[in-house]
């Protein structure tokens, strides 16, 4: 395999003299020099990609004639005779190298290209040598152009004489294709040996047969078996596998299965194989969660990069297999080699290295607290806040603009989850923000968006919440992880399900990109939230063996090493199950064991929040409401605090109904009042129902408290009516049957008060309607699994 | 010299018999060589249907055997019937390069030290051993040397010079590195001469002083090692006694050739060679070596390729001839046919790209070496092919590159040496370059090139004593070629012996003149035209004869150099013959220059001197219309203008002063 000449790139070679020689019209100058560029530099691509007017038809990886016949023939040439094309101009030229000795000259020619050196035109002028005609474009030496045939000379340099003629059969078999055109082209049609012009030359001198003898000899046969086998070099293969290891670690992804074969087959063609393709089966087998094939590709590739730099890079090899130790769950290792890793950077002062170790400390310190314990007295951070201003300043002295930006949104999130003042944290968000623009740090965005959409999110803006994933979904996610493209579509989901739109919520997530998620984590991360997205469901319909079978799936996976995010929603719908299943003291005691788990690491107050809340409302199940009086209070003068506002109306809720069982009705309704309006704008409608519902309840009370035939108690008892319809409907909208059951249970008991029969009839005939229709939807569900 | 049916059977028959003995005996070379011969020959095809009956008789002797060919000397066939199975083992142990061991199988090495110690003896050395000692090594010193077939003793001894050689190279390590050189030899030549001489002793009958029995081989490789002894005499007379007894030795024959290095000497020793068909290959084959190429030689050539119309060998012969008669274009259309019937024979294909190096015929050129790098890249030739490539394309460190693998593959490759020597000369390492040189002459001392180029090289180096011992030489292996006498010319000039200069340089335009009359059209030889003398010559003998103070021969020189601007026409004639007067007595007057009808070489640096001289000359002969003249015309050639305008001026001046002085 050639190291860096082939076929395709002396063609470019041509395009780029043809460009200088000024045929190339004025109108179709972009097109060419962008399909030039697109293949000297492909990290233009991206760019360019919109511009293009198909995008559907990429180039392919290796350029074939056909590529270049699709651009050029479509410009007319400027100086040729007409219905001439620029595709006729390429063709001569590169029929124009007749031999391998015009393949040298060709080369050769190339540096006349060039911008002449101050020195080379101080010599020419001494020498009488004219500066070049106008009419030719001349390439400066630094330019993309310029280096590209800069580098093509001295490849072709270095080249030895049979790499040469390798280069040089593999052009001709190159440019075959493109004979039976070039031969109506130049008229007359071609002769036998066209392109050779020693053999040409010879046919006259030799006689045919002895010319064909010798042409055999001398190219083989030339069109055998492995004539599609693309011409590639070392040079292509390893932009080819830069490219690939960019796109994975930008994006999180898996090689393609259909790009697979196709490495495959390239790097066996190659003697020499490139060190980088270890690190990419090294990130495959990673993403694949093949842990001890991703192990031992880490360490090959790390074997073979080490030969000449000692220990240098040593740093890296530790902070790679640590990240690789904490994926694959092994935290002891990878606190250990991480330790290691900072350690090293520290006494090779690779600064960088070292902020990002610690950074990479600081979040695992972040999600698993208890491993990090013992290793706390090595750990220069200290604590938790004066380690994260020391990142960030470090990050700044350093210009280390991804650290410093993920510091601020660190800082942002721990005073957020601290519940700290919001314009703090707004204040870092926007430092961050402000960052991420100005140095065009796309990776950040993910990150960013994620922090301000849950920022709106704890604010009870939902909608802008929704906005902000929403946003990143269509702008960024192209550029981005594909880890924040799941995380940010599984929150459009979750915001979905609490409206009740449950197909739609597993319609986004099945959208998801399939080839993606055909990494490990991510498909891990993907199963388990379509998982509680089902679950959720189940619960609210109330098919509660089959919650039961899927929580159990879930539970058991929910070891040390899931996400805490998804620990937690499993744990509060393990508690919402054993509600439902009416296992008070199991949920009681399961609430229990959570928070005491949170308050020995310090979680997240929402969370918290969230769980306090569960025990009154538990309370309230088990018949003695008053008992979570004071969790209540709590739990809402923290939300309040903390302005986590849509917990703040789950607790005020809460207090609600408290108030009610203590026969406050007015007061509860008081509060009813002034917190669904803003609880509607949560868009929860488990939350809407439930407090409609309490609010029935105070309502209820009230017209208990009102005299029986009196009007204030009609009135009531209307408003109960309206109040249950709502509640119904949002019920109803989330598919819980048990809440519209006992909804329409009420609205029956209020038409028995108020003497319709018919009415509560009706309600009656509606309860039997709807188990009757829920019993035949499980069964339908259950064939349908069946 | 037609060969009727029978003679052409005898010759297929003997060249088949030829192609089995030599691969019987590893010569693997000269087996190739006859067999290429053999093919050559064409077969009497269906024409002789009727005669069928004479067709079966004719494979009575039966299918020429392949691999054992039986042995005329009834004794010898006895031993070689004896020995049949060890000999086989030791020809595959030669197939797989393993030539101790081949030698081992019939000489154990006991043996062959024990040649070398009783030797010793012989020759009367002091015995420095203890005299008790002396019984023992007696007995091991005196093994019985077995009896061994001629056949298996030649492939024995012969692999152990092979084992030699190859040790030889291997310590010789890398091209023109320290171990380079003389001083490595082949070890194993000392025993095999000893085992040698001993032999030969003991077969020689008494009285005649004949080596009775002896079927030739042993005698080519004795010879070869002496030759490799530097013992040339000797070796000369065993290859020649070895050709007498087998002539169709093809081996043998070249290894004669690399003795003779100059024709005197093939001449000499033509008489004591067998008169045969091989003897007449050799004949003409050697002198294309010595670089002549006389008409007779193409003649006897022509009968040869009669014979053998397709033999690649003889069509190389013919291609070397018109190479060094420089007729290029006719040799480029030879090799080229070569190639064309033979497409996989890398032999001789240097030669062809020395041929397409001179023509200047790059695509060409890059053909042949990309045909050879496809067939073999690791051949000596391919590489030669390969270099001359890249110095054609100005690369000359690759290009010495190339040259330095085809001499790590092959280090009497002549032609890379000299070759090396040129690009070496191009990178300006004169020191390598005189190396280089200097091996190629060491290898092949009829290489006129390297001598030449060493001369160069000392005249690069100032050193002009030197220069002209080795022009002296190149002149005498080319005595034909005026670029030789040039240089020797030159180089007595700038040593400030004119007249010897002189003399050498006149030497050079009459083999000039000559060579051009002889091979007709010439090309690329560097001159535009036939029939023209060098200007640059000229102007150099007018140079020098000024020095010499005298002014009319320099004068009379001058002239002719301008003349050559318009060419001399049909008067060359005369001007070669009065070239020939003047280099026998020099008094005598100039020839007649202008020609007309012939185109001349046109106006060149020299004859702009030669003009500007004779312009200034006629000045100071106060001949200021001719010096007028002149000076115009140099103003028109556009060649030193300045200059000539000044000259313009003063003429005029004194043509006025002149004028007035009149008055």
């Amino acid at each position: 395999m050639a190291r860096y000449l082939t076929p395709s790139k002396v063609a470019l070679l041509a395009l780029i003299e043809l460009y200088t020689d000024s045929v190339v019209p004025t109108a179709s100058t972009i097109p060419i020099l962008s399909f030039i560029l697109n293949q000297l530099l492909p990290s233009a691509t991206p760019k360019s990609q919109p511009a293009s007017p198909s995008p559907i038809d990429p180039l392919p990886y290796i350029l074939d004639p056909k590529a270049f016949e699709t651009l050029l023939s479509t410009y007319p040439a400027t100086n040729g005779f007409p219905g001439r094309t620029l595709w006729d101009l390429f063709l001569r030229k590169i029929w124009h190298i007749d031999s391998l000795h015009a393949l040298h000259d060709f080369f050769e020619s190339g540096t006349k290209l060039l911008a002449k050196t101050t020195e080379e035109a101080k010599t020419d002028i001494e020498n009488g040598i004219a500066p070049p005609p106008q009419a030719i474009i001349i390439l400066s030496r630094t330019s993309p152009f310029g280096s590209f045939v800069r580098r093509a000379n001295v490849e072709f340099e270095r080249l030895k004489f049979n790499d040469i003629t390798a280069l040089w059969m593999s052009f001709v078999k190159w440019r075959q294709v493109t004979r039976a055109y070039w031969a109506k082209r130049s008229g007359g049609g071609l002769s036998r040996w066209a392109g050779d012009n020693a053999l040409l030359n010879g046919q006259i001198e030799w006689g045919v047969e002895e010319t064909e003898m010798l042409e055999l000899v001398a190219y083989g046969t030339m069109d055998d078996e492995d004539a599609d086998k693309d011409p590639v070099s070392t040079d292509d293969v390893e932009k080819v596998l830069e490219f690939q290891v960019e796109k994975m670690q930008k994006l999180g992804s898996r090689i393609p299965i259909e790009v697979k074969d196709k490495f495959r087959s390239l790097l066996d063609q190659s003697i020499l194989i490139p060190s980088l393709s270890h690190y990419l089966s090294f990130l495959e087998a990673w993403r694949a969660g093949d842990y001890t094939t991703s192990f031992d590709n880490l360490h090959r590739y790390f074997d073979y990069t080490m030969q000449n730099r000692d220990r240098l890079f040593y740093q890296y090899a530790l902070m790679n297999l640590a990240v690789l130790q904490s994926d694959f769950g092994c935290f002891d290792e990878a606190v250990a080699a991480m330790l290691e890793t900072v350690s090293t950077a520290r006494e090779n002062k690779d600064l960088a290295c070292l902020n990002f170790a610690l950074n990479w400390l600081y979040h695992f310190g972040k999600a698993h607290p208890r491993l990090l314990s013992g290793a706390e007295s090595t750990n220069m951070l200290g604590v938790e806040r004066e380690g994260l201003a020391f990142l960030r300043i470090k990050a700044k002295e350093m210009g280390m603009f991804t650290l410093w930006s993920s510091s601020l949104l660190s800082e942002a999130k721990l005073g957020m989850s601290n519940g700290e003042s919001v314009a703090t944290v707004f204040a870092n968000v926007l430092k961050s923000s402000h960052l991420i623009v100005d140095k065009n740090m796309k990776s950040m965005i993910g990150p960013q968006l994620a922090m301000q959409s849950s920022l709106w999110g704890r604010l009870g803006v939902v909608h802008l919440s929704k906005e902000y994933c929403d946003i990143f979904l269509s702008c960024h996610a192209k550029y981005a992880l594909f880890d924040d493209t799941l995380r940010f579509t599984c929150r459009i989901a979750h915001l979905l399900t609490e409206k009740g739109k449950y197909e739609e919520a597993m319609l986004i997530m099945k959208s998801l990109d399939s080839n993606s998620l055909r990494s490990w984590k991510a498909n891990q991360f993907w199963k388990k939230y379509c998982g509680i997205l089902t679950l959720k469901r189940d619960l609210h319909r109330n098919n509660l063996d089959g919650a039961d079978q899927l929580l159990s799936q879930l539970l058991q996976s929910g070891g040390s090493e899931s996400d805490p995010d998804l620990a937690f929603e499993t744990d509060i719908l393990h508690i919402d199950y054993l509600m439902r299943r009416t296992d008070y003291s199991g949920a009681l005691s399961k609430i229990e064991k959570m928070s005491a788990a949170m308050r020995e690491d310090g979680n997240d107050l929402n969370l918290r929040i969230k769980l306090l809340t569960l025990k009154p409302l538990l309370q309230d199940k088990a018949g003695r409401p008053q008992r979570g009086f004071s969790v209540a209070v709590r739990a809402a003068s923290i939300a309040w605090r903390a302005r986590l506002i849509p917990a703040l109306w789950a607790a005020m809720g809460a207090i609600a109904n408290i108030l009610t069982s203590l026969f406050e009705f007015s007061a509860s309704s008081q509060i009813l009042a002034s917190v669904i309006p803003r609880a509607l704008e949560c868009e929860n409608s488990t939350l809407n129902a439930q407090l409609y519902s309490f609010l029935v309840d105070a309502h209820m009370g009230m017209a208990g408290q009102a005299e029986a035939g009196s009007l204030r108690r009609t009135e009531h008892l209307t408003k109960c009516l309206e109040y249950i319809d709502r509640s119904f409907s949002e019920y109803s909208a989330v598919e819980d049957i048990e809440g519209q059951c006992q909804m329409i249970y009420k609205k029956g008991t209020i038409f028995m008060v108020l003497g319709d029969k018919f009415q509560a009839n009706e309600c009656a005939s509606t309860v039997l309607e709807l188990r009757k229709q829920w019993k035949l939807d499980l069964s339908e569900e259950a064939g349908g699994t069946r | 010299m037609a060969l009727n049916d029978r003679e052409t059977t005898q010759l297929r028959a003997a060249l088949q018999e030829t192609v089995v003995k030599c691969s019987e005996r590893c010569l693997y070379q000269s087996a190739k060589w006859a067999a290429e011969l053999l093919i050559s020959l064409p077969m009497p095809d269906e024409q002789s249907e009727p005669e069928d009956s004479q067709m079966t008789e004719v494979p009575s002797d039966g299918p020429p055997p392949i691999v054992v060919t039986g042995n005329s000397d009834p004794e010898e066939a006895q031993l070689e019937a004896r020995e049949i199975n060890q000999y086989l083992l030791a020809k595959s142990f030669f197939d797989c390069r393993e030539f101790d061991r081949c030698a081992a199988v019939f000489l154990p090495d006991t043996l062959l030290a024990g040649v070398l110690s009783t030797s010793k003896t012989s020759n009367g050395g002091i015995r420095s051993n203890g005299k008790g000692k002396e019984p023992l090594s007696e007995r091991r010193i005196k093994p019985a040397v077995p009896k061994l077939s001629q056949k298996s003793l030649f492939l024995a001894l012969y692999a152990k010079f092979m084992s030699g050689e190859k040790k030889k190279d291997e310590e010789s390590e890398m091209v023109m590195g320290p171990h380079d050189g003389a001083t490595i030899l082949n070890k194993q030549l000392n025993t095999i001469s000893r085992f040698l001489e001993g032999w030969f002793l003991k077969k020689t009958s008494a009285m005649a002083g004949e080596v009775v029995g002896s079927q030739g081989w042993l005698e080519f490789l004795y010879g070869m090692v002496l030759a490799k002894d530097k013992n040339e005499e000797d070796a000369l007379k065993w290859l020649i006694r070895s050709v007498h007894l087998y002539p169709m030795n093809w081996g043998c024959w070249l290894e004669i050739t690399a003795l003779v290095s100059r024709v005197e000497d093939l001449n000499r020793i033509a008489r004591h060679l067998p008169q045969n068909i091989l003897s007449f290959i050799f004949h003409i084959h050697t002198s294309v070596e010595l670089y002549q190429s006389t008409p007779s030689l193409f003649s006897s050539l022509d009968q040869l390729l009669g014979i053998f119309p397709t033999s690649p060998f003889l069509l190389t012969c013919r291609s070397m001839l018109l190479y060094h008669q420089k007729d290029f274009q006719g040799a480029e259309v030879e090799f080229g046919q070569l190639l064309a019937q033979n497409p996989h024979r890398l032999d001789s294909l240097d030669h062809y790209s020395n041929v397409l190096y001179v023509m200047n015929l790059r695509p060409k050129l890059s053909f042949l070496a990309h045909l050879c790098s496809v067939i073999d890249k690791f051949r000596p030739e391919s590489c030669v092919v390969i270099g001359n490539y890249y110095s054609l394309l100005s690369q000359h460190e690759k290009a010495v590159q190339y040259f330095r693998r085809a001499l790590t593959l092959d280090r009497t490759c002549l032609s890379a040496w000299t070759l090396m020597g040129h690009e070496y000369v191009e990178l300006k390492n004169t020191h390598a370059a005189i190396e280089s040189y200097r091996r190629a002459v060491d290898v092949n001392r009829r290489d006129y090139r390297a001598w030449y180029g060493l001369g160069q090289t000392y005249e690069v180096l100032e050193m002009h004593t030197y220069a002209l011992w080795y022009f002296k030489r190149a002149a005498g292996l080319r005595p034909w070629d005026h670029k030789m006498w040039m240089a020797v010319g030159q180089c007595l000039q700038k040593m400030g012996r004119d007249l010897e200069g002189i003399k050498a340089l006149k030497k050079a335009l009459v083999v000039d003149s000559y060579d051009d009359a002889g091979a007709g059209s010439s090309f690329g030889s560097g001159r535009e035209s036939g029939g023209l003398m060098d200007p640059e010559i000229l102007l150099q003998i007018a140079a020098m004869y000024e020095r010499l103070g005298d002014a009319a021969e320099a004068k009379s020189y001058m002239e002719i150099c301008v003349a050559q601007e318009e060419g001399t026409g049909d008067s060359m004639e005369g001007s070669v013959i009065n070239i020939h007067a003047d280099s026998g007595s020099e008094d005598r007057s100039r020839p007649v220059g202008a020609g007309g009808a012939n185109n001349g070489t046109g106006v060149t640096a020299a004859t702009s001197k030669a003009r500007m001289w004779l312009a200034r000359h006629a000045m100071s002969t106060h001949d200021y219309p001719r010096a007028m003249q002149l000076a115009t015309e140099l103003c028109q050639d556009g060649v030193e203008v300045e200059e000539a305008k000044a000259l313009v001026r003063d003429v005029r001046v004194r043509m006025e002063i002149r004028e007035e002085s009149r008055r």
